[in-house]
């Protein structure tokens, strides 16, 4: 028994953001919304189920609050009658660009059973957005999360970016407090990544751009984490603060290496040491489901040692940290014991520290937690398994 | 083959003005080989050479000329290409009776093209002047003619010839059997021959390529090496067509190779003379000497468990290469591996590039450097090819280094700016000609470890490209030279050490602490950096203690992908060293070359 997850890939977008990557499309039609939520249904019918509570249900993309909420009420109908009734307590989230919902579209989402918004803001200065290539502008933000609560959603989170090119602290610090005026429950901060062939790749390349350099970043970091935790808004992830209570139960399978299935093009799912993802490609998706066919494209099977680090590298990556008695319940070991001189190294150097019987990264430690993920992503580990 | 009817010859141009092309040409004309059958440039064999676009080790070519109902047989002889490899050249010279010049149609006479003119002229050859890529646009072969003229050649008499196009091939290979004399030598004397090359085949061990001076070898033959007094039994013998036939003599004044079960190069020394051991010559021909290394650098393994392996790799390379040295090291910073003496700076890096290509190895090598001659107070003189190793500042007496003679030809507007750099590196001026209204050839004394670095990239960006250069070793001079230490967290690494002249301890030590500042990635822990002479810090910079180090973003899509960027990342902290607490990548090691004045 083991609670788990539903992840609801939504690849459409109306247009990219220039530090994308994701697996998104744009251009479809409605239509193709349409056969899309079929296929997305069609998936879930012949999912083999975990055997134990679902817990939360998320769409994210893409953009899922740009198709009609219809076609993401449909799935969680589907969802509902296969597990034999959702409970009250299940988190179902709809990532929500600004500028592509109305209040009926709402209405709708909060009717079908959707509880938790997670509003991508980014920044709260027209020129950053307009930079990033998103659809919306600052006025679209607020007059989306004021739209939420007139429409009755009690968990709201909010989005935000930090490291933007040519960003100042002055601009973060808006941003941050702009955000914080929108009262939110839940708020993801994170430093802007970049990946190999997005658009801000090519343009930091070609030298049209610049970001801010590694000091500055991490001073908006760390203003931001002081100032959301005096608001009330704790951190309880490297990136994700929450008012207590509010902290986001599906991201938090992932980190807890628990189980969670995945619908989509592309989506992602993990169970027991074996994790799986479907075919990238939206059409190609389609076409599988629609042929009666598995639309699996790869997978990998972590053994319990491969697991045994996945989970302590995820799992330090929360505030709270991990706990050793729950991973002796479930490795038959000690984390100290089974990570033996790398543990010990770490712990050394002060990044890793025993906090009210539980495993934490020090504060020094979540400044460099990849660090110490890098030392355990691949710790030799010693001990002799449990027959299993 | 008629000793009259040999013609043994080599193409000497600057680089680029198309030497590789017109032997291809050469070699097709003939008939040596199909055109279906010519890779771009046959005789650089080594993939390593053709992606570098030079010749290391030189090749000879049996080319059969049909010329006025006769049947010649020219031998061509090829050159390495760079200054490095200057004794090289002047052995496979003389093993040669003339020599083509080719000079670019556009291009005009360059240093390297006079340098190699003086070589061939020091060996009596007879030059066939050569105005190569007449069919380019910019071509100016009038203007070409007169500069020959200029260096004392009769520039009417030089042909001219696109070999890319084929034109003016025939007239080439005329112009050898007319111009070039046949090899004289003693038909009847004990067999003499003169080692142009060797190199190191696997199933046949070493072949030895040999110009025969005197008499004959055949197979079965018992010779002798003279300057190693090695003797073996001549297994196999052939000639290059350019694919090797094998042939059962040699006569004189002819050219091939020769198998004897020979495990090294070591032993068949370029130059040497090699004689038959029944029978022996008295005297060996003039002019051998011993591959000399002229910069020394260290190799080390990343993975101090890879020494072995260095160790091995370096053996084997030596089997085919006389002129790497290399003796155990143990440095403070590094650990085990190797000091490693080559010829010149490409030398260096081929062979690096050889030991972490072919044979797998991660390696730090240290930034090279030249032989310095310490006169110690107590009267010893000792050869230091190891900065850290130089004594301290009060048993020493003097220090001398070893200089050159450089030739920079320069279009005449840049004689400012070549002067310029030249007083940078602390060169003396020698002497400056016109080649004509708008090229002149400046000559400056120069210290080899300043142009060792960047010299020649620095002279081709302050001449937009034009400029040349060419020198020749020219003995050693006393200069006030210093050691010069950095320091990582308040200790010396030793790998680090550089030795400068006074005057620019401050600026290089300035400029070495800033580059490595930016070189070595921010730690834990800040790291003071430091540039001392003697117990005097003369530069500090600080690597700042790295602040945030995270993934901002993981959920479940992306657990697969951010495990692989974090294995990625290990992967590359593993390429880099930790002295002391400090992880310091392979780069920063050489920095001192990326160093700008």
């Amino acid at each position: 028994m083991s609670a788990w997850g539903l992840y609801v890939h939504i690849p459409f977008c109306q247009a990219r953001c220039t530090y994308c990557d994701f697996n998104t499309v744009t251009g479809m039609s409605a239509d193709d919304h349409r056969r899309y939520r079929d296929a997305l249904i069609r998936e879930w019918e012949g999912e083999l189920l975990v055997d134990g509570p679902l817990v939360s249900i998320f769409f994210g993309g893409g953009t899922p609050s740009l198709v009609d909420a219809s076609h993401l009420t449909a799935v969680v109908e589907a969802v509902d009658r296969r597990v034999g009734g959702l409970s009250e307590t299940v988190e179902i989230t709809v990532e929500t660009n600004p500028g592509t919902v109305t209040p009926k579209k709402l209405r709708s989402l909060i009717q079908g059973g959707v509880n938790r918004l997670s509003i991508g803001a980014q920044a709260l200065q027209n020129h950053h957005l307009l930079a990033l290539n998103r659809i919306h502008n600052v006025d679209a933000i607020k007059e989306t999360v004021a739209m939420a609560r007139a429409e009755g959603f009690r968990n709201i989170s909010l989005d935000a970016i930090y490291g933007l090119p040519s960003q100042t602290l002055q601009e973060w610090q808006e941003t941050v407090d702009g955000l914080l005026m929108l009262k939110p429950d839940h708020l993801s901060l994170y430093a802007l990544m970049v990946e190999g062939g997005t658009p801000l790749k090519n343009q930091l390349d070609r030298g049209e751009k610049t970001l801010p350099d590694g000091d500055l970043t991490a001073d908006m970091a760390d203003w931001a984490e002081g100032r959301l935790t005096e608001a009330g808004l704790l951190p309880y992830e490297i990136s994700n603060f929450a008012r207590p209570g509010h902290e986001s139960r599906h991201n938090r399978l992932y980190w807890q290496l628990e189980p969670y299935l995945a619908l989509g093009a592309g989506a992602h799912a993990y169970c027991s040491g074996h994790r799986w993802w479907n075919v990238r490609g939206v059409r190609r998706y389609m076409e599988f489901l629609e042929a009666g066919q598995d639309p699996m494209d790869q997978e990998e099977w972590l053994d319990p040692i491969e697991e045994m680090r996945e989970y302590l590298w995820l799992g330090l990556r929360q505030r709270k940290g991990v706990s050793p008695r729950a991973f002796v319940d479930r490795f038959g070991v000690d984390p100290r014991e089974a990570f033996g001189g790398v543990w010990e190294a770490v712990a050394r150097e002060g990044l890793v520290a025993l906090d009210e019987g539980r495993i934490q990264l020090t504060r020094r430690g979540r400044d460099l937690a990849n660090l110490v993920a890098r030392a355990l992503v691949d710790a030799p580990i010693e001990v002799h398994m449990p027959h299993s | 083959m008629d000793q009259r009817h040999i013609r043994n010859f080599s193409i000497i141009a600057h680089i680029d003005h198309g030497k590789s092309t017109l032997a291809d040409r050469l070699i097709e004309v003939t008939g040596a080989l199909s055109s279906r059958e010519m890779a771009p440039q046959v005789l650089d064999s080594m993939d390593l050479e053709r992606e570098r676009g030079i010749t290391i080790k030189a090749q000879a070519v049996r080319l059969l000329y049909q010329h006025e109902g006769e049947t010649y047989e020219l031998n061509l002889i090829d050159t390495p290409g760079h200054v490095d490899f200057t004794y090289e050249v002047s052995r496979a010279l003389q093993a040669c009776e003339g020599a083509l010049l080719v000079v670019d149609a556009a291009q005009g006479v360059e240093a390297q093209t006079l340098a190699n003119l003086y070589l061939a002229l020091e060996h009596d050859l007879a030059i066939v002047p050569i105005i190569n890529k007449i069919d380019l646009p910019s071509a100016d072969p009038e203007r070409v003619m007169e500069e020959l003229m200029e260096i004392g050649l009769d520039g009417t008499e030089a042909v001219p010839v696109s070999a890319k196009q084929g034109i003016g091939i025939d007239r080439v290979l005329a112009e050898v059997v007319a111009a070039v004399p046949p090899p004289r030598g003693d038909a009847d004397g004990p067999f003499r021959a003169l080692i142009f090359d060797s190199r190191f085949d696997s199933y046949k061990g070493v072949l030895v390529y040999i110009r025969v001076v005197d008499g004959r070898l055949k197979v079965g033959d018992r010779i002798r090496f003279m300057a190693t007094s090695k003797e073996f039994q001549v297994t196999e013998m052939g000639v290059f067509g350019p694919h090797p036939v094998p042939v059962d003599h040699l006569d004189t004044g002819e050219v091939g190779f020769f198998a004897a079960q020979i495990k090294t190069v070591q032993d068949t020394r370029v130059g040497d003379t090699v004689t038959g051991a029944e029978n022996p010559a008295r005297v060996p021909l003039p002019g051998y000497r011993p591959a000399q290394p002229m910069v020394y650098s260290g190799l080390y393994p990343v993975d101090s468990a890879d020494y072995g392996r260095l160790r091995e790799a370096l053996e084997k390379l030596q089997l085919n290469d006389a002129a790497l040295t290399f003796e155990p090291e143990t440095s403070a910073a590094l650990g085990f591996g190797f000091r490693a003496g080559f010829l010149g700076l490409l030398h260096m890096e081929v062979i690096q590039e050889r030991l972490e290509r072919e044979y797998d190895l991660t390696l730090i090598t240290t930034a090279p450097n030249v032989v310095y001659q310490v006169t110690l107070v107590s009267g010893e003189v000792i050869r230091v090819d190891n900065p850290a190793l130089l004594p301290p500042a009060g048993d020493i007496q003097t220090i001398e280094e070893p200089v050159v003679e450089a030739s920079i030809i320069t279009p005449s507007d840049y004689i400012g700016a070549v002067m310029e750099l030249a007083q940078e590196r602390r060169g003396i001026y020698l002497n400056l000609t016109y080649l004509d209204n708008l090229r002149a050839m400046l000559t400056y004394r120069l210290p080899l470890g300043e142009i060792m670095y960047d010299f020649f990239d620095q002279l081709k960006s302050r001449t937009r490209g034009y400029a040349s250069l060419d020198y020749q070793l020219a003995g050693l001079e006393a200069a006030d030279l210093v050691r010069m230490d950095i320091l990582l967290n308040g200790e010396v690494v030793d790998a680090l050490s550089t030795i400068v002249h006074r005057d620019r301890a401050y600026q290089k030590g300035r400029a070495l602490a800033e580059k490595l500042r930016e070189l070595i990635p921010r730690q834990m822990f800040e790291v003071p950096i430091q540039a001392a002479v003697g117990a005097r810090v003369i530069a500090r910079e600080t690597v700042k203690a790295l602040r945030k180090d995270v993934l901002a973003k993981c959920y479940g899509g992306d657990i697969t992908r951010k495990r692989k960027l974090l294995e990625k990342q290990k992967e590359g902290k593993r390429r880099m060293k930790s002295v002391g607490s400090v992880e310091i990548p392979q780069e920063a090691f050489m920095a001192i070359l990326r160093v700008e004045d």
